[in-house]
C-alpha cells in the first residue's frame, strides 16, 4: 500500500535549532539597528538643534561690539592729542547665577556704598542675562570686587573718552555720552561723518581708527583760554569769548568761550550760560560792523576813501536822532569816520551806496544765513530781509541786527584777505584745497583799503590801547561796544564788547574776534569801552601767540606807511 | 580573517578613542591659554591706554604752563618781548668794498720813508 501524503494531516515542519537560532539574531540585529538608527538621529538632531542656536550677545538691547567701540583719538594741528580713548572696568552683573542676592547687595555696598540698597537689589533680581550695575569704574575698585568674589558679578572693558585738555577747548570737542556716541561738538560732527557707521559695521575695535587731525592749534587756544579767564576776572565780565581764524583756508586755530565746561563730565556742559557764544550766540555786534559797512560802500565804486563826510549835525529820522558817542561835529574824511567811530559818518557812508545795495552786501557777506561750519550748535543770525531808511542807518553801525561772532571772523578774514570769503573749518585744510572754495565778495583794491583802515585805527584810533600791547605785529582793528537791550531799551551800563582785528596787516594771515560781556571797567582811569578790555585782551594774546605762529615782530614805520593807499599818500 | 580584521578594528577604535580624549584636553588647554591671552592683551591695552592718556596730559601747554609759572623766579624766565626779537636785517653790512684808497695812500707815504705811526707814537712820548 502506498502510503500518500494526502492521507495525513497537513505537514508540521519544525524550524531546527540553528535555523531559528539564525531567525532570533535577525529580529536582534534588527531591534539593534533601529536602536542606533533611533540613537544617533536624537545626537544629530539635537546637532542640529545646538547648530540653529543663535548666541545671545547683546548687553542692554546693545551689541558687545558697539558698548567697546572705539573713537578715533582728535588731534591738535601740531599732532598732540586733544581727545583719547581709555579703557575702563564696567561692573554688569548675571542676575540668574546669583546665588544670594542679600549677601551680594551687602558685599557690594562694602565697595560701592553710593549704591542705593534696594534698586540694586531689584536689579540683581530675577531672571535677566545681564545687567549694569555701575558703568566706568576705576581698577582700584575693579580690584576690590574682584577680590569680594560674589558669583554672577564681573567686569567688561569699556572704552570712555578722555580729554587731555580738561576745559580748554571743550566748546570745539564738545563731549560724547556713556555710550560713546558724539552728543555735541566735533565729536558730534564726525559721528555724522562717518565714525558712527564705522561702529554699526563693528569695524570700530581696537586702536585701528586713524587720528583725526584738527585745524586747532592747543598752544594758542590755550594762550586764548587763559587770557579769556584772566579778562574774565580782571574786568568782571560775565561771560568772554574767542576766535581765530586763518585767513586764507578758514581754518580756525582757537575757538574758545567761557563759561565753559568739563567735556571729562559732560554732565558739567548742562550748567546755565555755558554755551558756545561764538557759533550758538547771536549779538549786536556794534560798531565792528562798521568794517563792513566801509568794505560794502568802498567795493561799490560809489565811495572813494578820499571821500568827506559832513558829522557836524546828528540824523534825524522822525522822532528819533542818531549822534556820535564821542562826536567831532565836524567834516570828517572817510578814514576818519572810521578811526573816530562816527555813526552819523558810517550812515552818509551806508547812504552813499544806497540801502538796498548795503542789504545785498550784507547776503554776500553771508550775514543772513549760517556760517558753514562742523559745530553743530548753531543759531539763525537774524537780520531783517528789508530795510526800512531808519533800520539800514541803524545797521550801518551795526544795531537792529544780530549775527554770531564766527560770522564776523569770516567776513573780517574774507576783507583782508584780498576779498574772498571762505568758510571756516575745524579739520586741516592747505591754501589749494581752500582756494578752489574761495567766493568773491570784495575787489582787492577794496581788501588794501580796509587793512589800512583797520590798521590806522590801531595806530590812531581806538585800537591804539590793544597796539601798545602789541608793539610790532602790525594788528589792526575795530572796536565795538554794543548796548544791550535791557527791559526793551538799551542800556549804557550793560554793554557787550568786541574786537575784531587782523594781524600782520602787512602781510595778514590771521583774523580775530573777541568778544567781553557786561565788562567793568578795571580802574577808575580806564572806561568800559571796548578798546579797553576786548581790545587789551586782542593785544595781550598777539604779543603771547605771534612768536608761535611764526610772526617776527617789525617795528620800522615803512611797513605802515605801504599800508596807505596811493590816493591818500 | 575576519576575527583578524575585528581584533584590528577594536584596537585602532581604542587608539582613535584616546586620541579624540587627548586632543579634546589639549585643545581645551590652548583655548585657555588663549582666553587668558586675550585677558592679558587686554588688560595691558587699557593700561596702555591710560599711559598714553598721562602723557597727553602732561604735555598739554595748559599743565606745563604752571609749573612755568611756579618755577619763574627761580629760572629767572619771562614771556619773551617784542624788542628781544633779532632779524639779519638788524647785523651791520660788511664795507661794500675794502677802502683802497686809504691803503693807497698809506703804502705811498711808508714808500716815502714817512710811517704814519711814528707821528702817533712821537705824540704820545714814546721813543
Amino acid at each position: 500500500m502506498a502510503v500518500t501524503a494526502e492521507d495525513f494531516g497537513p505537514t508540521i515542519a519544525l524550524d531546527g535549532a540553528r535555523k531559528a537560532r539564525g531567525n532570533l539574531t535577525q529580529n536582534r540585529i534588527r531591534w539593534m539597528v533601529l536602536a542606533l538608527v533611533l540613537g544617533f538621529g536624537l545626537v544629530g538632531g539635537r546637532l542640529v538643534q545646538l547648530g540653529m542656536v543663535v548666541p545671545d550677545s547683546t548687553i542692554e538691547g546693545q551689541a558687545r561690539d558697539v558698548i567697546t567701540a572705539t573713537r578715533p583719538p582728535i588731534l591738535d594741528r601740531n599732532g598732540l592729542e586733544m581727545a583719547v580713548d581709555i579703557r575702563v572696568p564696567s561692573l554688569f552683573a548675571e542676575p540668574r547665577r546669583i546665588i544670594d542676592v542679600e549677601e551680594a547687595v551687602r558685599k557690594l555696598r562694602t565697595v560701592l556704598p553710593d549704591l542705593d540698597e534696594t534698586w540694586l537689589r531689584n536689579r540683581l533680581t530675577g531672571e535677566q542675562g545681564f545687567v549694569w550695575v555701575q558703568r566706568e569704574l576705576s581698577p582700584a575698585i575693579q580690584d576690590q570686587v574682584m577680590r569680594l568674589g560674589i558669583p554672577g558679578i564681573d567686569f567688561i572693558t569699556e572704552s570712555k573718552r578722555f580729554y587731555p585738555g580738561m576745559t580748554e577747548a571743550s566748546h570745539i570737542l564738545g563731549a560724547t555720552n556713556i555710550d560713546n556716541q558724539g552728543i555735541a561738538g566735533i565729536e558730534k560732527h564726525m559721528d555724522g561723518e562717518n565714525v558712527a557707521l564705522l561702529q554699526d559695521l563693528g569695524l570700530a575695535r581696537g586702536n585701528a581708527l586713524a587720528p583725526v587731525d584738527l585745524s586747532v592749534d592747543m598752544r594758542v587756544q590755550h594762550i586764548m583760554h587763559e587770557q579769556l579767564l584772566d579778562a574774565m576776572t580782571r574786568y568782571q565780565a560775565i561771560a568772554a569769548a574767542g576766535v581765530m581764524m586763518d585767513i586764507y583756508t578758514g581754518e580756525i586755530i582757537a575757538l574758545a568761550s567761557l563759561p565753559d565746561f568739563n567735556p571729562n563730565e559732560p554732565a558739567t556742559a548742562l550748567v546755565k550760560d555755558s554755551f558756545n557764544r561764538i557759533t550758538s550766540g547771536i549779538f549786536e555786534p556794534g560798531s565792528i560792523f562798521k568794517t563792513v559797512t566801509m568794505a560794502g560802500a568802498l567795493d561799490s565804486g560809489l565811495v572813494r576813501i578820499t571821500d568827506q563826510f559832513d558829522a557836524r549835525f546828528g540824523i534825524r529820522f522822525g522822532r528819533f536822532t542818531i549822534d556820535d558817542f564821542h562826536g567831532k561835529h565836524r567834516i570828517l574824511s572817510l578814514p576818519e569816520v572810521y578811526k573816530y567811530s562816527s555813526n552819523i559818518g558810517t550812515i552818509r557812508v551806508m547812504q552813499a551806496m544806497g540801502k538796498d545795495a548795503f542789504r545785498a552786501f550784507l547776503t554776500t557777506v553771508g550775514f543772513d544765513q549760517r556760517v558753514p561750519f562742523e559745530l553743530p550748535e548753531m543759531r539763525l543770525p537774524t537780520v531783517p530781509k528789508e530795510l526800512s531808511e531808519v533800520g539800514a542807518a541803524t545797521a550801518s553801525f551795526g544795531h537792529g541786527l544780530s549775527v554770531s561772532p564766527l560770522h564776523m571772523v569770516t567776513a573780517y578774514a574774507a576783507f583782508v584777505n584780498g576779498g574772498n570769503y571762505i568758510a571756516p573749518t575745524l579739520y586741516k585744510r592747505d591754501v589749494a584745497e581752500a582756494e578752489a572754495l574761495y567766493r568773491r565778495v570784495l575787489q582787492p583794491s577794496t581788501s588794501e583799503s580796509i587793512r589800512y583802515l583797520m590798521r590806522l585805527n590801531a595806530l590812531e584810533g581806538s585800537g591804539s590801547q590793544m597796539n601798545k600791547e602789541a608793539l610790532g605785529y602790525r594788528v589792526g582793528g575795530k572796536t565795538g561796544t554794543a548796548e544791550k537791550v535791557v527791559d526793551g531799551r538799551y542800556s549804557s551800563s550793560k554793554v557787550t564788547n568786541f574786537f575784531a582785528s587782523a594781524f600782520p596787516l602787512d602781510n595778514p594771515r590771521y583774523a580775530m574776534v573777541i568778544m567781553v560781556d557786561e565788562p567793568k571797567a578795571e580802574s577808575v582811569t580806564t572806561g568800559t569801552t571796548a578798546g579797553w578790555n576786548a581790545g587789551m585782551v586782542t593785544g595781550r594774546i598777539v604779543q603771547r601767540v605771534a612768536p608761535m605762529l611764526g610772526i617776527a615782530p617789525d617795528f620800522s614805520e615803512i611797513l605802515d606807511r605801504n599800508l596807505v593807499p596811493p590816493a591818500l599818500r | 580573517m575576519i576575527r583578524n580584521l575585528n581584533i584590528i578594528l577594536i584596537f585602532t577604535s581604542v587608539f582613535m578613542l584616546a586620541g579624540v580624549y587627548a586632543l579634546k584636553f589639549s585643545i581645551e588647554n590652548t583655548a585657555s591659554e588663549r582666553t587668558a591671552l586675550i585677558a592679558l592683551i587686554d588688560s595691558q591695552e587699557g593700561q596702555l591706554s591710560l599711559v598714553k592718556a598721562d602723557e597727553a596730559v602732561l604735555s598739554q601747554p595748559g599743565h606745563i604752563e604752571p609749573i612755568v609759572r611756579r618755577h619763574q623766579v627761580a629760572l629767572a624766565i619771562v614771556p619773551v618781548k617784542q624788542e628781544q626779537f633779532g632779524a639779519f636785517g638788524e647785523l651791520p653790512m660788511r664795507p661794500v668794498k675794502p677802502n683802497t684808497a686809504a691803503m693807497d695812500s698809506l703804502f705811498e707815504s711808508l714808500e716815502a720813508g714817512v710811517d704814519p705811526i711814528d707821528a702817533i707814537l712821537e705824540l704820545e712820548g714814546i721813543e
